[in-house]
């Protein structure tokens, strides 16, 4: 069919325009050159290169930290708040639920800023507190989406029958509602990692100075001149990020279309 | 009162002491003067807007997202229309292959387009192969269009998403209504596919218009000295030039700016649906 075919087609044309860019990247990290020119001749200069630059290493885990911490932090909030959310009738509910939204609505330039100018205020320094709270706060929503979907797929009445059993709240809690949970708490867990991972604006307005993370790094090295390094760098957290975000979608197949209600 | 509102009370006080109430302080720092003894002044909003420069970043940051939105629908309507009314096999996989670079990390996204841009880079040399192009450089590194490029590709996911969801909900006996009664494919589409799917494309502007007003580190990376925006002046004031209340100032007019659109979008949204 002419249709079906034309629609594939264009299916096609969109990829490469979502795909290229990324796999020029990456085919640029096993590039020999230092400008990036070709012809193309394969190297893995430029990850022996970044196994040996401290600072990137350095940079790394200072992210892998933040996020892990943002990420369990995330998900112990955005149990808390759904769990009251999908019970509550309480008039403050539809407040909640807009300042729980407020920060994918605000520009992160603009939260990152306005926590700047809070430490400020308090005549405080920059620290990794309120860094951390900055990642927590902008990852949030995401959590709270997830774990959302899952319990808008579950059959809550499955908890009363629990408690006209004889369950108390927090018996009913451990074996029914946790277990169910879990799943999407741990996919709510890994996108909350993610994002916080590749956050770069929070971090750029709010890091101690002397201390940097893997976006800054890699924001400065665009800046100034760009190295290969970055592209090798950059193709590792391509791979990672994609399987990560594989196995979100894997662990929430049941609840994906409650996902963007 | 909620009897467990303890439940509650940690997210939505923590939100509120680290998001609403520093905007507050934003608000106030707008207000203040430079200098060693700070007082109350309108002096930053007075600078702003009397100065043609600044008035000409805010129109060229708004006609940039409004650029980038359109683009988006553009592109991602038949892309969504294919996804929900054309193909019957591979949706999901497509969905989730549209998703996923919309999660990788924006700043390596942004980054990855200037290999392909650049002159002498690998879009220049394919489209010489093909003489699309003559000896020239391509030039469109650090301009404007490298900006919209790369904000289309990092946002229109957003677009589809959302204009696909309308699609699918759509009641497809409708459209057989519609051509049972003769209307012709253009008709059809015209009259009843295109304001069916209407709020998706509202939600998918909202969903890419706004983001786009804010950011800075695209046009840095790939505008060039061409590529100012509201978000790089105001990343100027706080690392370059330490006026941090101007900038305090510039970006509540941003969140005016950002709440304004949404309220306007959101108002087209609630129109005869």
């Amino acid at each position: 069919m002419i249709k079906k075919g034309f629609g594939w087609l264009y299916t096609g044309i969109i990829f490469i325009f979502l795909y290229a860019p990324i796999a020029v990247l990456m085919l640029m990290s096993f590039n020999k050159s230092q400008y990036n020119s070709l012809p193309f001749q394969f190297s893995t200069r430029w990850y022996k290169d970044l196994a040996n630059d401290q600072t990137l290493i350095d940079a790394s885990l200072t992210s892998i930290y933040i996020a892990a911490v943002t990420a369990i932090f995330c998900v112990i909030l955005a149990t808390m708040l759904m769990l009251w959310i999908v019970q509550t009738k309480s008039k403050w509910k539809k407040w909640i639920d807009s300042l729980v939204i407020l920060p994918l609505t605000i520009p992160w330039l603009i939260l990152g800023l306005a926590l700047l100018l809070l430490l400020n205020f308090l005549k405080l320094d920059k620290n990794y507190f309120v860094l951390l709270i900055g990642h927590i706060i902008v990852s949030l929503p995401y959590t709270v989406m997830v774990i959302k979907a899952r319990l808008q797929s579950l059959d809550l009445t499955i908890n009363e029958a629990s408690a006209s059993l004889g369950a108390n709240e927090w018996t009913t809690f451990r074996k029914i509602t946790l277990p169910l949970l879990f799943p999407a708490m741990l996919a709510g867990g890994f996108l909350a990692f993610v994002i916080s991972f590749d956050n770069f604006i929070l971090s750029y307005f709010l890091i101690p100075s002397g201390h940097s993370t893997l976006p800054i790094e890699i924001y400065s090295s665009i800046k100034f001149g760009f190295t290969p390094v970055i592209n090798a760098v950059s193709t590792i957290i391509l791979a990672g990020t994609t399987i990560v975000i594989l196995f979100i979608i894997m662990v929430m197949k049941a609840s994906l279309k409650y996902l963007f209600k | 009162m909620n009897k467990k509102f303890w439940l509650v009370s940690p997210p939505v006080l923590l939100l509120i002491a680290f998001c609403v109430i520093p905007l507050f302080i934003m608000v106030y720092f707008s207000f203040l003067s430079d200098g060693a003894d700070p007082h109350l002044t309108l002096s930053n909003y007075l600078d702003f807007f009397q100065k043609g420069f600044y008035l000409k970043l805010t129109w060229k940051t708004i006609s940039t997202s409004l650029i980038v939105t359109i683009i988006c629908i553009l592109i991602g309507y038949p892309m969504a229309y294919i996804m929900a009314k054309v193909i019957n096999s591979g949706k999901t996989i497509i969905l989730i292959a549209i998703i996923i670079p919309f999660w990788t990390s924006q700043l390596v996204r942004a980054y990855s387009w200037q290999n392909l841009l650049r002159d002498g880079g690998i879009l220049e040399m394919i489209l010489r192969k093909f003489h699309l192009i003559g000896s020239e450089p391509l030039g469109i590194l650090f301009t404007q269009t490298a900006v919209i490029i790369a904000l289309v590709h990092i946002f229109f996911p957003y677009m589809v998403i959302t204009i696909y969801m309308s699609l699918e909900k759509m009641d497809h006996s409708i459209i057989e209504a519609s051509k049972s009664l003769n209307a012709g494919p253009f008709t059809t589409f015209w009259r009843i596919i295109l304001p069916l799917s209407k709020p998706g494309i509202i939600s998918g502007s909202i969903l890419v218009f706004v983001p786009s007003l804010g950011v800075f580190v695209e046009p840095r990376i790939l505008g060039g000295t061409k590529g100012s925006v509201i978000g790089t002046v105001i990343e100027d004031q706080f690392f370059e030039i330490y006026g941090w209340n101007f900038g305090a100032a510039i970006a509540f007019i941003l969140l005016m700016i950002v709440l304004i659109s949404i309220a306007i979008l959101s108002k087209f949204a609630k129109e005869e649906v």
